[in-house]
């Protein structure tokens, strides 16, 4: 229960952070995603159950308080918690290109299956020029937060672990 | 007997995958098609949330106001040879201001229109937050119910249209902007020779610019035409500036044209905005079907 709590708050935390201060350093509207890098490193460290299900109460709490379609991020989350918990037993967690590269597979991920979700309610645009003006500046910015945010994942981990 | 056992896990663990899978997928289509809503869980995100990013967004501009005014500093003495050319460049433009600001006097007294501003009653509020991260673009205001704000309202900026009120709780509100692509805004050309109508709504490709759909092939619209609001519809008043058509391309149908505006205002430096609480300006009435009588010999 404590854990939850712990991990809740560094959601909402996240969330605030991605929100209210890094807009300041946004690209023509483009940022940094912490909550999916949240999600990747979460996953990574404790396997597919836990990372889906963070990555469910992630996207969750994006959809609810941005006022986005409720639930597209929900689903993008979560399988991306799902799919790095799997890899979970298969990587060294240590390694510092780890978190670098997850994250841009990972915000790669994370787009096909939004592009694909908002196609299948009807919205057209262009692709080329999406991919241009919105995932790359997006694949910069969470690989320059990734490692940090990963560090950071790792040390709350670990505490946990300890107690 | 462990491996059948095994076996039964891991496909109900899969069935359990797929039953979620599908569920999100059947609240993502209901509530696109507005079926289905989660007010509370809103409510509840947008209450316990709302206040930290407001103090968050605080200390965030404050550290900017810093940095830029140290930045700033540094760039004096460039930034003082622009000013002086600048200056020179603003006096000339000052004569004509001058100028065509007496004519506006006169021609507002001869058609007895009040002062712009004074149809509004207007609301300031501060942006507390924006999620770059989502394909839509809502942001988050300081204002709500508590200060008369309500669902639809229209909301401004000195330059032009933001977007309007999507949710309205007690000290925050969101706000739908104009580049997102569930916004439809309706619009009209001002160039008088033209005066061609449109909706305009965001633009899922391009987050920079805004897309005025619906234009006839034939319609005159050039580029650098000026778009604003034209009323129809009863959330926007009309004659907010809107954006300026940048380019135009035709629609896939070929029937149809539409045009990419660059907005009138600075989505990316978006700090203060202004909701209309109440316009005085009186709506178009709406459209009536004519009384068509029949001819006198037609009804023998």
């Amino acid at each position: 229960m404590k854990y939850c709590l712990i991990w809740g708050l560094v959601l909402a935390g996240g969330y605030v952070l991605q929100t209210a201060f890094l807009p300041l350093i946004n690209f023509y509207g483009i940022g940094v995603d912490v909550l999916l890098l949240l999600t990747v490193s979460f996953g990574l460290l404790n396997g597919q159950r836990l990372g889906g299900l963070f990555g469910f109460m992630a996207g969750l709490l994006q959809d609810l308080a941005s006022g986005t379609f409720l639930g597209t991020n929900t689903l993008s989350k979560m399988l991306i918690g799902y799919v790095f918990g799997l890899a979970s037993q298969r990587v060294f967690k240590e390694k510092f290109f780890l978190p670098i590269m997850s994250a841009i597979v990972a915000t790669f991920l994370n787009y096909f299956i939004l592009a694909v979700l908002m196609l299948l309610l009807g919205y057209r645009f262009n692709f080329l020029q999406h991919l241009q003006m919105a995932f790359l500046p997006t694949i910069i910015y969470n690989s320059v937060a990734a490692f940090p945010v990963h560090l950071f994942v790792c040390w709350l981990c670990d505490k946990m672990k300890e107690k | 007997m462990s491996r059948v056992r095994r076996n039964t896990d891991s496909n109900k663990k899969i069935w359990i995958i797929i039953f979620v899978i599908f569920s999100v997928f059947c609240i993502i289509f209901f509530a696109a098609r507005g079926r289905f809503t989660a007010p509370l869980g809103e409510r509840v995100a947008i209450t316990v949330l709302a206040p930290l990013q407001n103090i968050v967004s605080k200390i965030g501009n404050e550290i900017h106001y810093a940095t830029a005014g140290i930045w700033e500093v540094v760039t004096v003495y460039k930034q003082n040879q622009m000013l002086k050319s600048e200056v020179e460049q603003l006096r000339d433009l000052n004569l004509q201001s001058n100028e065509l600001a007496s004519e506006n006097e006169r021609l507002r007294a001869l058609l007895g229109y009040k002062d712009s501003a004074k149809q509004f009653d207007l609301v300031t509020a501060e942006v507390v937050s924006r999620d770059s991260a989502t394909w839509t673009d809502m942001i988050i205001i300081n204002r709500g119910t508590n200060d008369g704000v309500k669902k639809d309202m229209a909301v401004i900026t000195p330059q032009g249209l933001v977007g309007n009120v999507a949710e309205a709780y007690g000290s925050y509100a969101k706000v739908q902007l104009l580049l997102d692509p569930r916004s439809a805004v309706g619009t009209i050309v001002q160039r008088p020779e033209s005066r061609v109508a449109g909706i305009v709504e965001g633009n899922p490709g391009d987050k920079t610019l805004a897309r005025m759909v619906n234009i006839p092939k034939d319609a005159d619209v050039v580029e650098g035409d000026q778009v604003v609001t034209s009323g129809f519809g009863g959330i926007y008043p009309k004659g907010i500036a809107v954006g300026k058509v940048q380019r135009i391309e035709n629609d896939e149908g070929g029937l149809l044209k539409y045009a990419l505006l660059k907005p009138a205002v600075d989505f990316q430096r978006i700090e203060e905005v202004a909701v209309i609480v109440n316009s005085r300006e009186a709506l178009p009435l709406p459209i009536t079907q004519p009384d068509v009588k029949p001819a006198a010999g037609a009804a023998k």
